[in-house]
């Protein structure tokens, strides 16, 4: 600890400058302490889940390549780029460990399905993309599809100690910057915010 | 972490049941004056640096709320249906750690007006409902309004909004600084001749009280504040309490039945300890602050030969008249980033369609906010006509820092049916039967949330939005703010608890939290749950000095 991470640099700089020099030099050492258990930046030391431990190989390939359609990749990186597919692994083996025998089934029943339509000799996640999007378009409303999609965006944007969110993707796709302190402007419109003018007939009064 | 202990064989002045929003505050108010205090909490005690920017957690696995899977509810909509357990979160969610609700709030405190304590007389009767006055006024409880301005610490502008209702003092901290939602919901509303203000937060937004101003860090609602610059019960009322020296907060403490003697006075609580074994603390008085959900369900599990219908309940009244605060909005997406992922959620308030016009045709009024959600939450749902997969699904999620929500709160009408009681067959993970929540909206509250959501619209397009997505007002099936459960009132017959928060049936026993409200409000609770904490925390001290408990 005597060497601050990056991220907590960051933290105490910006802490100086919203809380009194006083009360910073008094309390820093805890609030800095809870800086590092947010779960951002450099503060989690544990490493992602980046194997599979509940779905099978020929499984995670078949989810993985739905999950690339969901949300793909191209000039900026997708679902599969943020390994979304780890995310959903470690999901269904542990705390939506409930839905795992049902999103099974549901897989099965979308790979007969698939196999139906275009052949048993290659899975879905060996067909041409055209293939895949059409195929997808078919089953968009059925609860395995729901399921699987959900569980794509929250891979996505969960903290990355889930095991999705590689390398922020999933934040750095939304505009999310990575630190858990700001300070005002926050956005384009407050940047020239003149001020709250009182509404005639009315007295605003300060401490 | 704390010094007083009691034993449970020795009989201290009050037990409270809940440390959250009321619990906290009756706590300190009676510790303060010399009385020995046993908080107990159902969750555990959290230190700040164990509270994580964790939305997935806080907001898909119970992280730090009543979990489904270990404190189960059952639903329904009429009284004829059977209740059944519902997927996803329970239908009343509140937090179960030391601090409560108030650990996770998102710190929006608005006063009620002097109109929410005599809509009964002013506008009632409502077919279908029981809209009934308070039986204390706004002037009654406005020196506690400005008590948990300064003893908990709240921010704002005073006189800001030409429809404040009076005031005594200002507030203690200026408000906190504006978002880009703010400034444009501001600029919306101006427009249309509207008056929106500062939003009054229980955030500091300077050092307070030996606690500093807000971070910014953009997750308040569901969340904890890890630098408790929120002014939640954990941070502010609770370590005061606990410096008294008289008062114990026990946390993973999970009170199921208050015992009871011959005599018809509550004699302390019965609870399942960390360790699930079961225990008895003995008091002189007991106090249940546990939230609208939690509190009925505890009287109602009370039950006694001398008290078959659960304990306090001659009225009939206890668990029924759930409310919630119904309420409609829009999202709206901007040319420019607002970035709303940063900084405290609410920084615009509006009070202009605060009270009910009977012009419009039905019952109902509340405030407007501008908001923001965290980016998890947010990307689950697309608008109308957007993709929901594939690169049109990707452009929507890069959107994300262009967004915006207006949201209205509003009225919900008490229902006699609208209620919390036991279910028959469900009983949670230690064995106690578990609660049954059966809602239905009043007509009025969905006219009133529909009515919201094209002002929302107004304000938005006044605003210059590129485009509005207006939410769709569905069925009710659960909530946060729980309130009007055991309804204050003068008439025993009628209500469960007196204007001190004194149960009408037994003597030595008080409620107070958002059960005691006997109209929901405008949609931010909390401010007058703690009023009512520090009046009732106050008077119930003074009957224990006069003996008159």
């Amino acid at each position: 600890m005597e060497h601050p991470s990056p991220s907590r640099r960051k933290f105490l700089a910006a802490i100086g400058n919203l809380a009194s020099v006083s009360w910073v030099s008094m309390n820093w050492p805890q609030i800095a302490v809870a800086a590092q258990h947010m779960g951002h930046g450099t503060a989690d030391t544990s490493a992602p889940p980046a194997t599979l431990s509940t779905l099978s190989a020929a499984e995670a390939a078949e989810i993985d390549a739905i999950a690339n359609q969901i949300v793909p990749g191209g000039a900026t990186p997708g679902a599969r780029e943020a390994r979304v597919i780890y995310f959903i692994d470690n999901a269904l083996g542990s705390f939506f460990a409930a839905q795992l025998p049902s999103f099974r089934q549901g897989l099965a029943d979308f790979e007969r399905g698939y196999a139906a339509r275009h052949g048993a000799g290659k899975p879905f996640s060996a067909a041409p993309e055209a293939q895949q999007i059409s195929w997808l378009t078919e089953i968009e409303k059925t609860p395995f599809f729901m399921a699987v999609r959900r569980l794509v965006v929250l891979g996505l944007i969960a903290l990355p100690k889930y095991g999705g969110n590689h390398n922020d993707v999933g934040w750095n796709m939304l505009g999310v910057e990575d630190s858990h302190v700001w300070a005002p402007p926050f956005g384009y419109y407050d940047r020239d915010y003149a001020g709250f003018v009182p509404y005639p007939g009315t007295k605003p009064y300060t401490a | 972490m704390q010094g007083k202990m009691y034993k449970t064989s020795e009989t201290v002045d009050f037990i409270v049941v809940g440390s959250g929003a009321a619990g906290g505050i009756v706590a300190r108010e009676l510790a303060r004056a010399g009385n020995s205090v046993v908080v107990m909490e159902q969750g555990p005690r959290m230190a700040p640096e164990d509270f994580e920017h964790d939305e997935l957690k806080y907001r898909y696995l119970s992280g730090i709320t009543n979990n489904p899977a270990t404190n189960p509810q059952t639903f329904r909509n009429d009284p004829g249906q059977t209740a059944q357990r519902t997927a996803g979160r329970n239908p009343l969610t509140y937090a179960r750690v030391v601090g409560g609700s108030s650990a996770h709030f998102n710190a929006n405190f608005w006063r009620l007006h002097e109109i929410d304590f005599i809509e009964g007389s002013r506008l009632g009767p409502i077919a279908g409902a029981s809209l009934v006055d308070w039986p204390i006024t706004y002037a009654e409880l406005e020196p506690y309004y400005t008590k948990v301005e300064w003893e908990v610490g709240v921010s704002g502008l005073a006189g800001a909004s030409p429809f404040d209702p009076p005031r005594s003092k200002p507030y203690p901290m200026p408000p906190l600084p504006v978002k880009s939602s703010g400034v444009l919901f501001e600029r919306g509303a101006r427009k249309l001749g509207l008056h929106p203000f500062p939003a009054p937060m229980a955030i500091n937004s300077v050092e307070y009280k030996n606690r500093p101003a807000c971070i910014q860090c953009g997750l308040c609602g569901g969340f904890a504040c890890e630098v408790m610059a929120k002014s939640s019960s954990v941070w502010t009322v609770i370590p005061e309490a606990e410096a008294t020296k008289r008062c114990e907060v026990r946390a993973d403490s999970y009170v199921f039945r208050i015992g009871m003697n011959r005599a018809g006075r509550a004699t302390g609580v019965h609870y399942y300890d960390r360790d699930r074994k079961e225990q008895f603390q003995n008091a002189r008085a007991v106090v249940v602050c546990a939230n609208g959900s939690e509190t009925p369900k505890l009287l109602l599990n009370s039950a006694t030969n001398a008290f078959p219908q659960g304990l306090a309940n001659s009225s009939g009244a206890v668990g029924r008249y759930l409310m919630f605060n119904k309420g409609g909005g829009v999202a709206a997406r901007f040319e420019h980033q607002l970035n709303e992922y940063k900084g405290a959620n609410v920084t615009r308030v509006m009070h202009d369609f605060y009270d009910s016009d009977p012009k419009r045709g039905f019952y109902g009024g509340g405030g407007f906010d501008a908001r923001s959600g965290g980016p998890l939450t947010w990307g689950q749902d697309v608008p109308k006509g957007t993709p929901n997969w594939g690169s049109g699904f990707k452009e929507y999620l890069e959107s994300y820092t262009y967004w915006m929500t207006v949201s209205g709160h509003g009225t919900s009408l008490a229902v006699e049916t609208n209620r919390v009681d036991i279910d028959p067959d469900l009983k949670d993970d230690w064995g106690v039967p578990a609660m049954r929540v059966t809602y239905k909206d009043h007509p009025d509250d969905v006219k009133h949330a529909q009515w919201q959501v094209e002002r929302g619209a107004e304000i938005m397009d006044a605003a210059g939005a590129k485009e509005i997505v207006p939410r769709e007002i569905g069925a009710a099936s659960g909530g946060v703010h729980l309130l009007g459960t055991c309804r204050m009132g003068n008439d025993p017959a009628t209500s469960v608890v007196d204007k001190y928060n004194r149960t009408h049936d037994v003597r030595n026993l008080f409620l107070c939290d958002g059960s005691s409200m006997v109209t929901s409000g405008r949609g931010q609770p909390t401010q007058t749950i703690e009023a009512l904490a520090f009046r009732a925390g106050e008077f119930i001290a003074k009957f224990a000095k006069a003996n008159e408990i």
